[in-house]
C-alpha cells in the first residue's frame, strides 16, 4: 500500500483528493517512489520561497529522520505551488539519498535527446565500475493540447437582449440556466511510451532518432478538467445566496424614504376605498399590467428624479406578465390559480419536493418570483433590481387587495404550512381578498353567496342532503335579509355584518337571548340556514333540524400559529390554565352555537350536540309503560358536568346568524398585517425566504439535465443532495455553512454533467 | 409550543434548563375515544369517568428520562369533533409523534383511523412517528373492534399498535414510552446521515475525478 500523508488544509474532500492524485503522480514519476511523506504549505501565500528557509526545512527534515529512524523519504514542497517542486531526503542504515529537482527555463541542447541525458546521468552517479552496466530506460513523450480557443465551444453565451423576447437561449423567466460557461476540459494529453528499453538498442541523438511516436508500443490519453469551470446554475444560486448577507433595506437601496411613501400609500387606500363604494365597476382596461407598471414607475420617478430606475420597463413588464398572467386576459381577474401545462403532475415526486424543501410548488407564484429575482440579480441590476422588483411586487399585492382581485398561482384555502413562510403570507392575503370580495359582491347581489358556507364535517356527512326544499329555503332567505347588506360600512367594524334594521335585531337577537326559553324563542324567525339535516328533527317540536351557515375558523400562517400556541402554552398545565385555554378557544364554538340557535329557533343543547358532536348524545331503546319500544336519549355524562364549557357557551349564545356575528377572522386587519410584513422585508430577508425555492428549482434543473446524460453516479448524488437539503431547509434559520454546502454540491454536480455533455 | 419550523428535535430552549430535549406529541382521533382521559392517566395518573369535551386544543407536560437524557414531553390533546379539524391540523406540523386513537367499542371511530392517518400524512413532517392505540380495552363486553383488526390496520398503515385502557391503566405508560423510543431512534438515524461533513467527504471522489491511473504522466 502506498503511503502518503498530506498536510493540506482548507481544501474540501474533492479538491484534496485531486491534489493527492497529482502529488502522487508527480513524485512517483520524478523519483520512482511509492512511499513518501510530504510537507506542503497549506495556503498558496505560505509558499517557501527563500533559499535559507528551504535549507532550514531540509536540515530539520534531516534531523527528524535521523532521530526517528524513519526510512520513508520525506519531502518538502518549495517555491510556488504551481511549480510542483519537491525536494527531500531519505535515510537508511548507512545510506542517505537526497532528492532534488531543477526547473530550467530553457532546455540546453544536450538534454533534448537520449544520448545527452545518458551522458549526464552517468557523470552524475559517478559509478566506479567499468565497464558500466547497461542502463535501463523508460521513455515517454507527452503531447499536450491546451489552448483550443480557436475551436468552437457549443454553449452559447446567454443573449441578454433576446431575453425580453422571452424565448432565446433558455433564459426565459422561470427557467434556470445550466452548463459551463467555458470549456470544462482544460487540457488533453497524449502520451507515447516505451516502457522497457536498454541503452544501446536505440539511437536518439541531436541528428537522428529511432523514437518515432507512431511506433511506440504504448499510447495513452488523459483529459485534464478545468478545476472549477464556471457553471451558470451554480453561479446563479451562489449569487442569489449572497443577497442573504446584505444588510440594506429596500429603500436604502432604491434611495428614498419609506415613511414618505407609506404616508402617500395610506392616502391612496382611503381614496381607493371610497371609489369602491361607487356603483360603477372598475373598468377592466385600467387594470392591465402596463397600466399598473406605469403608475408605479411614475411614483418611483417622482422620488428619484431623473435617475433611471434599476429595471427597464420592458424587463419589468415581461416579469410582471409572467408572474401575473391573469392581468392580460380580458376577464379572468378572479385569479383562479393558473398552472403551467408543462409542470409535473401534482402527484409526482418532483412536484412534491416543496414539501421536503419547505419551498413552494413549482407552479406557484412564490416559486416563480424566486426565479425571477434570481435572474434579475444576475442579469438585470443585481441588488437594486431585486429591490425594485420586490417593491413592484408589494405594490401589486396591495393593488389586488384593494381591488378584490385574487392573487394567481396560489392554491386556494388556508396557508399551506408545508411551504415557506412567504408563500403562506401570500396565501393568507388571498384568503383575505377572497372574504372581502365575497362580502363586497354579496352586498351588491345576494347575501347567501356571501358567507363561505360549507365545511366538510359531521354536519355534512351523516346523510344530509341538499334537496330542492332546502334550496327553496335558501332562496327565501336571500330576499329576506337582502336589505341588511347595505349597511355594512367599514372593514374596521368588528362585525361580520351590521344590521341596519335595529327593529329586527331587537326582536330576534337580544330579547330572545334574555328570555332564553326555548318556548319563546321558537316563535322567532329562523335565520342563516344552510340546509336541512337529512334525519334529525328538533327534540321539542319535531321540526326539521337545520344546519346553519357558520363562520370559517381563521386561517393561520405558521408564525401566527406559533404565537398563538405560545400564548396557550404559557397558561400552564393547571386546571385553571386548561379552563382559560378552552375559554380562549371557545369563540368558534360560541359562534357555531349562535348560528345554530338562529337557524333552529327554540332548539336545545341536545339538538346542537346531536349535530355537532353526535357521540355526546346517547340514545337507548327503552320500553315505556304501555309496553312500546321507544328511543330515549340524553346528553353524555361529560356534557352534563355542571357549568362545563359547552353548557356555559350554550347559555351565553344568542340566536344570531353567522353574518351578523362578530367576525372570527378580521380579514382587513390580517391583510394589512401581511402587506406591512411584505413591505418591510429587506432584500436579504426576501432571499432567505426564497432560497429554498431557488434550491428546489436548481435541483429540478440538475435532475432534468442529468436525465439527458443518464449518469448513474450523479443520480445517486442528486438523491443525497435532496435528502441533505430537506434536512437543512426544515430548520427556520438554517446555518449559512450548511446552505453553502448544498449550493456547492449542486455546483459540483452541474460541472460533472457539463463535462459528460461535452 | 415552540415553532413548527425550529429544530425538529426540540433542542434545549435557553429559558428552560430542566431538560435536554423537548418532544411535541399530538393525540388525535374521533370525539369521545378517550384522548383526554388517556393523557390525564399518563401525566397525572388520574382517571375521571367524564372529562369536559375538549375545546380546540389543550396540553400537558411530562418529563421522562431516556438514555440519561431528560426529555420533556409536551403532549397536545385535541378536540375530536369534525368541526375542529382545521384548527387542530394546523398543529400537526410541529409534532414529532402522534398517538392516533380509536375506541374499541365504537366501530365508527375505528373506521375513521384511515382518515386520520391521511391527515397526518398531509399535514405533518414526513418523518413524524405514529402509534395506533385502541382505547377502552377494559370494556371487553362492549368490544366491537377485535385486536386482530386493529393490528392488521396498524400493519397496513405502518404504525405500531397498542390496545390500552386509560381507566384500568393498561399500556398507557408503555404507549408513550414506545413512542419516545421510536422518535429517539429516528432522531439518531437522521443525525447520523445529516452530518454534511461526512456526506460531503464521501461525495468528493465521485464528484470530481475518476482516479487517474498512476502509470500516466502528470502535466508538470
Amino acid at each position: 500500500m502506498d503511503t502518503c500523508i498530506l498536510t493540506f488544509s482548507l481544501l474540501n474532500g474533492s479538491d484534496l483528493l485531486f491534489a493527492f492524485v497529482c502529488l502522487f503522480v508527480c513524485l512517483f514519476f520524478r523519483y520512482g517512489l511509492r512511499e513518501f511523506v510530504v510537507i506542503a504549505p497549506a495556503a498558496n501565500n505560505d509558499a517557501v520561497l527563500s533559499e535559507s528557509k528551504c535549507n532550514l526545512l531540509l536540515s530539520s527534515v534531516s534531523i527528524a529522520l535521523g532521530n526517528t529512524g524513519c526510512q520513508v523519504p520525506l519531502f518538502v514542497q518549495i517555491h510556488h505551488k504551481w511549480r510542483r517542486m519537491y525536494v527531500g531526503e531519505c535515510q537508511g542504515p548507512g545510506v542517505r539519498t537526497d532528492f532534488e529537482m531543477v526547473h530550467l527555463r530553457k532546455v540546453p541542447n544536450q538534454y533534448t535527446h537520449l544520448s545527452g541525458l545518458l551522458d549526464i546521468f552517468k557523470s552524475k552517479i559517478g559509478c566506479p565500475l567499468t565497464p558500466l552496466p547497461p542502463v535501463s530506460i523508460a521513455i515517454r513523450f507527452t503531447y499536450v493540447l491546451q489552448d483550443w480557443q480557436q475551436y468552437f465551444w457549443p454553449q452559447q453565451p446567454p443573449d441578454i437582449d433576446a431575453l425580453v423576447g422571452g424565448e432565446v437561449g433558455g433564459l426565459e423567466f422561470g427557467k434556470l440556466p445550466f452548463g459551463a460557461c467555458e470549456d470544462p476540459i482544460s487540457e488533453l494529453h497524449l502520451a507515447t511510451t516505451w516502457p522497457h528499453l536498454t541503452e544501446g538498442i536505440i539511437v536518439d541523438n541531436d541528428v537522428y532518432s529511432d523514437l518515432d511516436p507512431l511506433q511506440a508500443p504504448h499510447w495513452s490519453v488523459r483529459v485534464r478538467k478545468a478545476d472549477n469551470p464556471q457553471c451558470l446554475l451554480g453561479d446563479f444560486v451562489t449569487e442569489f445566496f449572497k443577497i442573504c448577507r446584505r444588510k440594506e433595506s429596500t429603500d436604502e437601496i432604491l434611495g428614498r424614504s419609506t415613511f414618505e411613501e407609506e404616508g402617500r400609500e395610506i392616502a391612496d387606500i382611503s381614496h381607493a376605498l371610497s371609489k369602491l363604494t361607487e356603483p360603477a365597476p372598475v373598468p377592466i382596461h385600467k387594470l392591465s399590467v402596463s397600466n399598473m407598471v406605469h403608475t408605479a414607475k411614475k411614483k418611483i420617478r417622482k422620488h428619484r428624479g431623473v435617475e433611471e430606475s434599476p429595471l427597464n420597463n420592458d424587463v419589468l413588464n415581461t416579469i410582471l406578465l409572467f408572474l401575473f398572467p391573469d392581468a392580460t386576459s380580458e376577464k379572468p381577474l378572479d385569479g383562479t390559480s393558473s398552472t403551467d401545462n408543462n409542470n409535473p403532475s401534482s402527484e409526482s415526486e418532483e412536484y412534491n419536493l416543496y414539501n421536503q424543501f419547505k419551498s413552494a410548488p413549482s407552479d406557484s407564484l412564490t416559486y416563480k418570483l424566486a426565479l425571477c429575482l434570481c435572474m434579475i440579480n444576475f442579469y438585470h441590476g443585481g441588488l437594486k433590481g431585486v429591490a425594485h422588483l420586490w417593491q413592484e411586487f408589494v405594490l401589486e399585492m396591495r393593488f389586488r387587495w384593494e381591488n378584490n382581485f385574487l392573487i394567481p398561482g396560489l392554491a386556494s384555502g388556508p396557508p399551506d404550512l408545508r411551504c415557506c413562510l412567504l408563500h403562506q403570507k401570500l396565501q393568507m392575503l388571498n384568503c383575505c381578498i377572497e372574504r372581502k370580495k365575497a362580502r363586497d359582491e354579496g352586498r351588491k347581489t345576494s347575501p347567501s353567496d356571501n358567507v363561505t358556507n360549507t365545511y366538510s364535517g359531521d354536519a355534512g356527512k351523516a346523510g344530509d342532503q341538499l334537496g330542492p326544499d332546502n334550496l327553496k329555503d335558501m332562496d327565501k332567505e336571500k330576499g329576506e335579509v337582502g336589505k341588511s347588506w347595505d349597511s355594512w360600512s367599514d372593514s374596521e367594524e368588528e362585525f361580520f355584518e351590521c344590521l341596519s334594521d335595529t327593529e329586527e335585531l331587537k326582536g330576534n337577537g337580544q330579547e330572545g337571548g334574555k328570555k332564553g326559553g326555548p318556548k319563546e324563542m321558537a316563535s322567532l324567525k329562523p335565520e342563516g340556514r344552510l340546509y336541512q339535516h337529512g334525519k334529525l328533527r328538533l327534540l321539542h317540536n319535531g321540526e326539521p333540524l337545520y344546519i346553519p351557515v357558520t363562520q370559517e375558523p381563521a386561517p393561520m400562517t405558521e408564525d401566527l400559529l406559533e404565537e398563538q400556541s405560545e400564548v396557550l402554552a404559557k397558561l400552564g398545565t393547571s386546571a385553571e390554565g386548561a379552563h382559560l385555554r378552552a375559554r380562549m378557544q371557545s369563540a368558534c364554538l360560541l359562534s357555531d352555537m349562535e348560528s345554530f340557535k338562529a337557524a333552529n329557533p327554540g332548539c336545545f343543547l341536545e339538538d346542537f350536540v346531536r349535530w355537532y358532536s353526535p357521540r355526546d348524545y346517547i340514545e337507548e331503546e327503552v320500553i315505556d309503560e304501555k309496553g312500546n319500544m321507544v328511543l330515549k336519549g340524553e346528553l353524555s355524562a361529560r356534557m352534563k358536568i355542571p357549568s362545563n364549557m359547552w353548557v356555559e357557551a350554550w347559555e351565553t349564545a344568542k340566536p344570531i346568524p353567522a353574518r351578523r356575528q362578530r367576525r372570527l377572522f378580521d380579514d382587513t386587519r390580517e391583510a394589512e398585517k401581511v402587506l406591512h410584513y411584505l413591505a418591510v422585508q429587506k432584500p436579504a430577508d426576501l432571499a432567505r425566504h426564497l432560497l429554498p425555492c431557488v434550491i428546489h428549482a436548481a435541483v429540478l434543473k440538475v435532475k432534468e439535465e442529468e436525465s439527458l446524460e443518464n449518469i448513474s453516479s450523479v443520480k445517486k448524488i442528486i438523491k443525497q443532495i435532496i435528502s441533505h437539503s430537506s434536512k437543512v431547509l426544515h430548520f427556520s434559520n438554517p446555518e449559512d455553512k450548511k446552505l453553502e454546502e448544498i449550493i456547492h454540491q449542486i455546483t459540483n454536480v452541474e460541472a460533472v454533467i457539463a463535462r459528460a455533455a461535452h | 409550543m415552540a415553532s413548527a419550523t425550529d429544530s425538529r428535535y426540540g433542542q434545549k430552549e435557553s429559558s428552560d434548563q430542566n431538560f435536554d430535549y423537548m418532544f411535541k406529541i399530538l393525540i388525535i382521533g374521533n370525539s369521545s375515544v378517550g384522548k383526554t382521559s388517556f393523557l390525564f392517566r399518563y401525566a397525572d395518573d388520574s382517571f375521571t369517568p367524564a372529562f369536559v369535551s375538549t375545546v380546540g386544543i389543550d396540553f400537558k407536560v411530562k418529563t421522562i428520562y431516556r438514555n440519561d437524557k431528560r426529555i420533556k414531553l409536551q403532549i397536545w390533546d385535541t378536540a375530536g369533533q369534525e368541526r375542529y379539524r382545521t384548527i387542530t391540523t394546523a398543529y400537526y406540523r410541529g409534532a414529532m409523534g402522534f398517538i392516533l386513537m380509536y375506541d374499541i367499542t365504537n366501530e365508527e371511530s375505528f373506521n375513521a383511523v384511515q382518515d386520520w392517518s391521511t391527515q397526518i400524512k398531509t399535514y405533518s413532517w414526513d418523518n413524524a412517528q405514529v402509534l395506533l392505540v385502541g382505547n377502552k380495552c377494559d370494556m371487553e363486553d362492549e368490544r366491537v373492534v377485535s385486536s386482530e383488526r386493529g393490528r392488521q390496520l396498524a400493519d397496513h398503515l405502518g404504525f405500531e399498535f397498542f390496545e390500552a385502557s386509560a381507566k384500568d391503566n393498561i399500556n398507557v405508560k408503555q404507549t408513550f414510552e414506545r413512542l419516545v423510543d421510536v422518535i429517539c431512534e429516528k432522531m439518531s438515524e437522521s443525525l447520523d446521515t445529516a452530518d454534511p461533513a461526512v456526506t460531503g467527504a464521501k461525495q468528493g471522489p465521485q464528484l470530481t475525478d475518476q482516479q487517474a491511473p498512476p502509470h500516466q504522466d502528470c502535466a508538470c
